[in-house]
């Protein structure tokens, strides 16, 4: 009987997203954007030691699966503090129909650093409480329809990963969540990290960030079963 | 009538002649062919017994002054006739198929065995029958211990234990005829019966017990059952089934006959004593058979706890007729005789599945088969049905019988005394949990035999089993689905074996004639059971009804009702509904992928990695505990610098309840006692005359007494 | 024994075979040791001082192979290195976990084999640790320096018939897999368990499915480069990591971290602790499907996720930390202001605390289940809250204080039950002790430089924090260009992974998870 009490006590935390925007301090970490520097373009490009920054013409521009907030392209990018990120991959289109309130996610670790984890993890606080929007973490591949991937894809996972793809039925999405499951992050180069999820399975939502905050990668989700539209984020192209 | 039981005889008596003369090739056509049609003429004689009515008395051979042999044939003799000759069919077609490695000895002991069982049931007087059941013990024990050195070494200690347990069975139920025929002066049945009357309470339950407890040991009562499981297990995978499906039905044959024909129940306490017997004997017979690997020593203990159930069931048939309720007792009889018939049918359709199991893949340990169902499909299917029908699912025919077992017990609220309600409430729970457990068992042991991954060595070849165990199984199958689907005409022909037990007819309380228009039934009742289609197959089909019931009172006008045919009717009809809406509807834009199984990611799932039986069973031997209690035999661990663990040996040894309880310490009092009683061998010669002259005073002092 | 005193002691224990270099101010005692003596000299060290095995360091020279075996004692032992080295062809070292039973070392061992090819006599496991034999052939040695990796890859034999050691005999026994997929969010971690019903008998845990290759990884690169891997290869508690990094770079170079960003080191630091421990409150709370329970711990960790990512601008501390100090200054409004939210999370904790300890049916699925004895932590220099939870009070922040931790009053709770239950009461204690920290530290925050020039220069040092989890040993060697030559990580989850089985057994199914989750463990950061 406490445990009712104490939680009426508590009341009502959850975010009005994706009703209305979130302004708290804190939710996200934000992310560069691609700004017109002249000569120091090149430079600042330099810098970034994922080479998420590129340098054309003296503007820099951002491809955002690469970003790992190293905050080293600071003060001198300016910096956007949302977190309406995911943007679309291979394009399989959206799973819409009965998916659209009721979606099931498997999450698959594939190497994360933990952290990613960890931001999923809250999602199902009562600060977000995807339920509501009716998203369910299930541990079966047989009852999920939206595959989360997190990690680099290391080597000893590719079997496992590829074989949870598989048992999948279909109508099934994949959700690529933080840098290192879009770009291999700071990873990338290591000899038994792949460069993401995307040189395994086909990815439908990019959800970048290091980690992206939970709004992120609901928004990722939502994006996944179309009540969002994706981000368009410039990813290598001028921003 | 009587030809079709000379025909039985003459085919056995050809059979055995044919087995001594014929070379080796051919004993395997001589046991089906005569096997086959001898069961059949006993099917025929038991058949007309029953729905004809037909009976006989015949005297075989009048020893002047001595006795008389004589051969009846009544209606309880006609059920248990019929049993036999529908188990021996298929059993014989099975066992001519595993003949090998047997020689011609085997068909001659098989073949008189077959003879010696129908004598037993039979016979007409004591005397027969009891000369019959000694050459049935002898011929048993031989057919266990056949074989041995071929198929399993632990055969010749089973058999002793078979003959020694049996002779003394035999020994109890000689002193009980014995004392039945001191008051009547004849060993003839009839004699008996009438003089019965007359017996002392005294007499009455010395009869009992000595019947009862004499007859448990070939039916495997608790707490008699030690050689059972053993013999079982030993027997050579020919005779099992004959052994489980015809030899066991002797037991109760004996019970039913010393204890409800020849002297019905006076008093309530004989049948009380009776179904606390068979409860109890089901409740350890069910959790012995859940707990064993081992498949035919699991069907064992399955068996005892059958008989537990029929014994019960006829205990509580007894209560009823000692307290003059015949409606009621008729019900209980109906359950028993119904349980016994499809014990037979179940019981041998799964020795011949364990057989044909083990002739593929040598072995019968549950741990190490699975995904046999890929390699013998059909075996597999005739085994579910098996399963199926001993865990009593409807629409089977172990589901009618434990149904009206059941029934039965609930029943005991129109008992008076306090305490025998009491005592049918706590067997009634029992026998419920032995239900449940039952269903446990059965799911395992399908389960990890034949479900699942392969666990054999690769290298075995295991494929389906031969057309000859087929056959057999597909014959007991469709028996099994028969009698379970048609309960009402079952009811009609076990009736007149209960107007014997019980006194009264059992059809016109269960089976109320649906199919008659009108008739003697009220109304409003008719039209009642009309809405739900108890008149479905009015005119078409023979036979009062398919709808199995028990009319009440006035306050009660039905206490149960059931229909495993409209059930069978709905359920293929369901499950036809089902995939016809799957084909057209849901699976039409969809195209069916097969994958591997989720095995949570791992790059090989193996064998060692799924549910072994062990574990699957863990759950009940913690539960009961208590009624196992296990002894740890080795529990060690290997380890390596004292911290890299090489091995963690573990084993437990289990001793059976009843020999742990009773054997056990029986047979450490009878070892102290002769120790004892050794003492008095220490060869002095002097002391050797001493004790021949006490003798000699206590003779001639105690004998003038007499 | 104090660190002149060991040297006394190892020298005429050991003479001719064991020499000392005692650097006082560091209170570092090197010994350069005969592999001969190296096993009775660790268990000496081990056994009879009494003194933590922190790690075992190996570094391929030029001609030969450099062990480093690392112990810590409380703070006037000091660090003891033993050094043993042989040459490169002669790749073969006395196990010390098999001959002085050191059974710290065994993990060690095993990584330095698969990696390394160094070949420790007496171990009867060595092989399928990080490198899984149904995906790699024997023999790889990534950690080589003539590792070629695109020929490594493209060339590899997996065994096919690889199956678990299977270590129960008895009849019915049979093995359950658990993972690496399992369960809702969890990490990816294989275990078997081998059972005959519902009791584990024996639990095998199979680690390293993330293996990222971190310290290879790390060689070649620039220290800021390097740094960024040490706050992400396991995020959840990137701020120890990166301090411990920062701290062995700092030593290195013989730079000192300015006042005011050793303050800020330590106030982010433990802001940190608060807020993983909220987590893994949260965790046990989930296992055992207390609801209202999660929820509330939830609550805590998402507002302190938020507490940290409005000071720092990254909820995970990200981008903070820079040798020398911080990377950019915190104002002094700013902490007093987290330090508000913090205290109120606290309090709440407080609040949940007191309602879980009358919780029966919470107290029931975690009280005498998972026990490590204090005999094992001790034998496995457990570290953490794992440790303190089995009276083993080690907390390096006390035993060896580094960055300011010696200016501020703390305790370090320790309970002795070694249950799931004292784990728990360990975590909450440590919040309202990291709170105390922190109240402190935003007492004491002198105004002035926030980071101190750091000019890297060739040499090796070890670095080390007291993480979430426990105790954190970073081993950094710099080469001339200054760029890292060698990066090896020690991590408190590697350290209590290695017990974890031994809590899991005699216990149920059910009980698995719930053990696993008191113990707070991170395969990203045992894995690297």
């Amino acid at each position: 009987m406490k445990w009712v009490l104490s939680g009426i006590r508590t009341g009502i935390h959850t975010t009005a997203y994706p009703s209305a925007e979130e302004r708290a301090a804190g939710v996200t970490p934000g992310l560069p954007v691609g700004t017109a520097l002249g000569a120091e373009a090149a430079v600042l490009a330099g810098r970034c030691p994922t080479h998420a920054l590129e340098e054309r013409n003296g503007v820099v521009t951002v491809d955002y699966r690469r970003c790992v907030h190293c905050y080293r392209c600071r003060p001198a990018l300016a910096w956007r503090s949302d977190y309406e990120w995911a943007g679309s991959g291979a394009g399989r289109g959206e799973l819409s129909g009965p998916f659209l309130r009721s979606t099931h996610i498997l999450v698959v670790d594939a190497g994360d650093c933990g952290a990613c984890l960890n931001e999923v993890k809250q999602l199902n606080n009562p600060y977000y409480n995807m339920h509501r929007l009716g998203f369910f973490i299930t541990p079966a591949p047989r009852h999920a329809d939206v595959l989360l991937v997190v990690g680099p894809v290391t080597d000893h996972m590719r079997v496992p990963l590829k074989k949870i793809y598989d048992a999948m039925p279909t109508p099934k999405r994949v959700v690529a969540v933080g840098a290192c499951a879009l770009s291999g992050g700071v990873f990338a180069e290591s000899f038994v990290c792949g460069k993401g999820a995307s040189t395994l399975l086909p990815v439908d939502v990019e959800v970048p960030g290091n980690p992206p905050p939970p709004l992120a990668i609901l928004h990722g989700l939502l994006v996944a079963v179309g009540r969002k539209p994706p981000a368009t984020l410039a990813s290598g192209s001028a921003g | 009538m009587l030809e079709l039981i000379v025909a039985y005889f003459a085919l056995l008596g050809i059979g055995i002649l044919l087995s001594l003369a014929v070379p080796p090739a051919r004993q395997a056509g001589v046991l089906a062919w005569t096997g086959c049609f001898a069961a059949a003429a006993a099917v025929a004689a038991g058949a007309t017994a029953l729905l004809a009515g037909y009976g006989f008395a015949q005297t075989l051979w009048t020893v002047p002054g001595v006795a008389t042999l004589t051969l009846r044939i009544d209606a309880l003799s006609a059920v248990f006739v019929l049993v036999t000759g529908l188990v021996l069919f298929p059993a014989s077609i099975y066992a001519a198929s595993e003949l090998r490695g047997h020689g011609r000895s085997f068909n001659v002991l098989l073949l008189a065995l077959y003879a010696s069982i129908v004598l037993i049931l039979i016979a007409g007087d004591a005397l027969l029958f009891l000369l019959a059941w000694e050459v049935m013990s002898v011929l048993c024990y031989l057919l266990v211990v056949s074989g041995r050195h071929r198929e399993n070494g632990a055969q010749v200690g089973s058999g002793y234990l078979l003959l020694a347990m049996g002779e003394a069975g035999t020994l109890a139920v000689a002193l009980g005829f014995l004392l039945l025929a001191l008051g009547a002066g004849s060993m003839e049945f009839d004699a008996l019966r009438s003089a019965a009357s007359g017996l002392a309470a005294s007499a009455r339950w010395s009869v009992f017990l000595l019947s009862f407890f004499g007859f448990g040991v070939k039916a495997g009562l608790v707490p008699v059952n030690t050689w059972l499981q053993r013999a079982y297990a030993a027997a050579p995978r020919a005779f099992a089934p004959v052994l489980a499906g015809a030899t066991l039905n002797l037991g109760l044959y004996g019970i039913l006959r010393v204890n409800a024909d020849l002297l019905p129940a006076a008093y309530a306490e004989t049948g009380l004593v009776a179904l606390v017997v068979g409860a109890a004997s089901a409740l350890i017979g069910i959790l012995y058979a859940t707990i064993d690997n081992d498949l035919k020593a699991m069907l064992a203990h399955s068996s005892i706890e059958n008989v537990g159930i029929v014994v019960a069931a006829a205990g509580a048939g007894m209560v009823f007729q000692a307290v003059h309720l015949p409606a009621l007792a008729a019900l209980a009889f109906i359950a028993s005789l119904y349980h016994m018939v499809n014990h037979s049918l179940y019981k041998t359709l799964l020795f011949i599945g364990v057989g044909a199991v083990e002739t593929q893949t040598a072995t019968r340990d549950m741990d190490r088969l699975g995904g046999l169902i890929k390699v013998m499909p059909l075996a597999a299917a005739a085994f579910l049905v098996g399963a199926l029908s001993i865990a009593g699912l409807p629409p089977f025919n172990g589901f009618v019988s434990e149904w009206l077992t059941l029934q039965t017990m609930l029943r005991a609220a129109e008992l008076s005394s306090i305490g025998a309600k009491i005592v049918f409430a706590l067997s009634g729970a029992a026998l419920a949990l032995t239900a449940a457990l039952a269903v446990t068992c059965f799911v395992k042991v399908f389960a990890m035999s034949f479900l699942g991954m392969r666990r054999l060595e690769e290298e075995r070849r295991a494929g389906e089993a031969p057309p000859a165990a087929l056959a057999a199984m597909a014959i007991l199958a469709v028996l099994c689905v028969g009698f379970g689907v048609l309960p009402t005409y079952v009811i009609g022909m076990l009736d007149p074996a209960t107007v014997q037990a019980a006194g009264a007819a059992a059809t016109q309380a269960l089976v109320p004639p649906f199919f008659a228009p009108g008739a003697q039934l009220p109304p409003a009742f008719v039209a009642e059971f009309h809405d739900l289609g108890a008149q479905v197959g009015q005119g078409v089909l023979p036979g009062p009804g398919l709808v199995v019931l028990h009319r009440g009172g006035q306050a009660n006008p039905v206490v149960f009702a059931m229909s495993t045919s409209y059930m069978l009717v709905v359920l293929a009809g369901l499950l036809g509904l089902t995939w016809v809406a799957l084909r057209l509807w849901l699976t039409r834009e969809r195209r069916l992928a097969r994958g591997e199984r989720w095995d949570g990611g791992l790059r090989r799932l193996l064998p060692e990695m799924t549910y072994t039986a062990t574990g699957f069973s863990n759950p009940v031997r913690v539960i009961f505990d208590a009624i196992f209690r296990p002894t740890t035999v080795e529990d060690t661990r290997e380890t390596v610098a004292e911290h890299f663990r090489n091995a963690i040996r573990r084993e437990k040894e289990r001793v059976h309840l009843v020999d742990r309880l009773v054997f056990g310490p029986a047979r450490t009092a009878t070892l102290a006692f002769s120790r004892a009683l050794a003492a008095m061998h220490h060869g002095r010669i002097n002391a050797y005359v001493t004790y021949a002259f006490l003798a000699l005073l206590i003779v001639f002092a105690v004998l003038p007494t007499l | 024994m104090n660190g002149a005193q060991l040297k006394e002691h190892i020298e005429r224990t050991w003479p001719g075979q064991a020499s000392c270099r005692l650097d006082a101010e560091a209170r570092v005692n090197e010994v350069t040791c005969e592999p001969g003596a190296l096993a009775a000299l660790c268990g000496d060290l081990f056994h009879e001082r009494g003194l933590a095995f922190g790690g075992l360091v190996v570094e391929e020279g030029r001609e030969d192979w450099q062990l480093r075996y690392v112990f810590y004692g409380a703070r006037d032992s000091g660090w003891v290195h033993v050094r043993v080295t042989a040459p490169l062809a002669q790749s073969v070292f006395p196990s010390i976990a098999a001959q002085a039973k050191v059974f710290a070392a065994d993990w060690h061992e095993r990584e330095a084999e698969d990696l390394f090819g160094v070949h420790f006599e007496g171990h009867p496991r060595l092989g399928d640790f990080v490198l899984h034999d149904d995906v790699w052939q024997e023999d790889v040695q990534p950690m080589r320096r003539g590792f070629d990796a695109a020929t490594a890859m493209n060339n590899r034999l997996p065994d096919a018939d690889w199956r678990p050691r299977r270590v129960v005999h008895e009849s019915g026994a049979f093995m359950m897999p658990v993972g690496p997929k399992f369960s809702g969010v969890t990490e990816s971690v294989h275990f078997q368990l081998e059972t005959v019903g519902e009791d584990v008998i024996r639990s095998w845990t199979r680690l390293f499915y993330k293996w990222r290759a971190v310290e290879k990884l790390a060689e070649g690169k620039p220290l800021e480069d390097a740094l960024l891997l040490a706050e992400r290869f396991a995020a959840t508690t990137a701020f120890a990591h990166g301090l411990a990094f920062c701290q062995a770079i700092e030593s290195i170079a013989g730079a000192s971290v300015p006042a005011r960003a050793q303050t800020l080191r330590v106030f982010l630091a433990e802001l940190e602790r608060l807020r993983q421990h909220a987590g893994a409150i949260q965790e046990i709370c989930e296992s055992t499907a207390l609801v209202v329970a999660t929820s509330q711990a939830g609550l805590l960790e998402e507002e302190l996720l938020r507490v940290s990512g409005a000071l720092a601008g990254h909820r995970y501390l990200f981008g903070l930390l820079a040798p020398g100090g911080l990377a950019a200054d915190l104002p002094g409004d700013a902490c007093r202001k987290a330090l508000a939210q913090a205290a109120g999370a606290v309090a709440r904790l407080d609040e949940l605390e007191g309602e879980l300890a009358i919780s029966s049916s919470f107290l029931d699925r975690i009280e005498e289940v998972g026990v490590i004895f204090p005999r094992t932590a001790v034998a496995y220099s457990l570290v953490g809250p794992v440790a303190r939870a089995s009276n083993l009070a080690r907390d390096l922040r006390r035993m060896q204080p580094y960055s300011r931790y010696d200016a501020f009053a703390f305790d370090v709770p320790v309970e002795e039950e070694g249950d799931g239950y004292a784990r728990l009461r360990v975590l909450f204690a440590e919040a309202r002790q990291s709170l105390r920290i922190m109240q402190q530290a935003a007492a004491d925050l002198e105004a002035g430089e926030v980071r101190a020039a750091v000019t890297p220069r060739p040499g090796a040092a070890l670095g080390w924090a007291e993480a979430p989890r426990g105790a954190t040993l970073h081993w950094v060697r710099l080469d001339d260009a200054g760029r890292v030559a060698r990066y090896r990580i020690v991590t408190p989850s590697f350290t209590n992974w290695h017990s974890f089985h031994l809590a899991a057994e005699k216990f149920a199914f059910q009980d698995f998870p719930i053990i696993l989750s008191t113990f707070d463990l991170s395969a990203a950061e045992n894995d690297r």
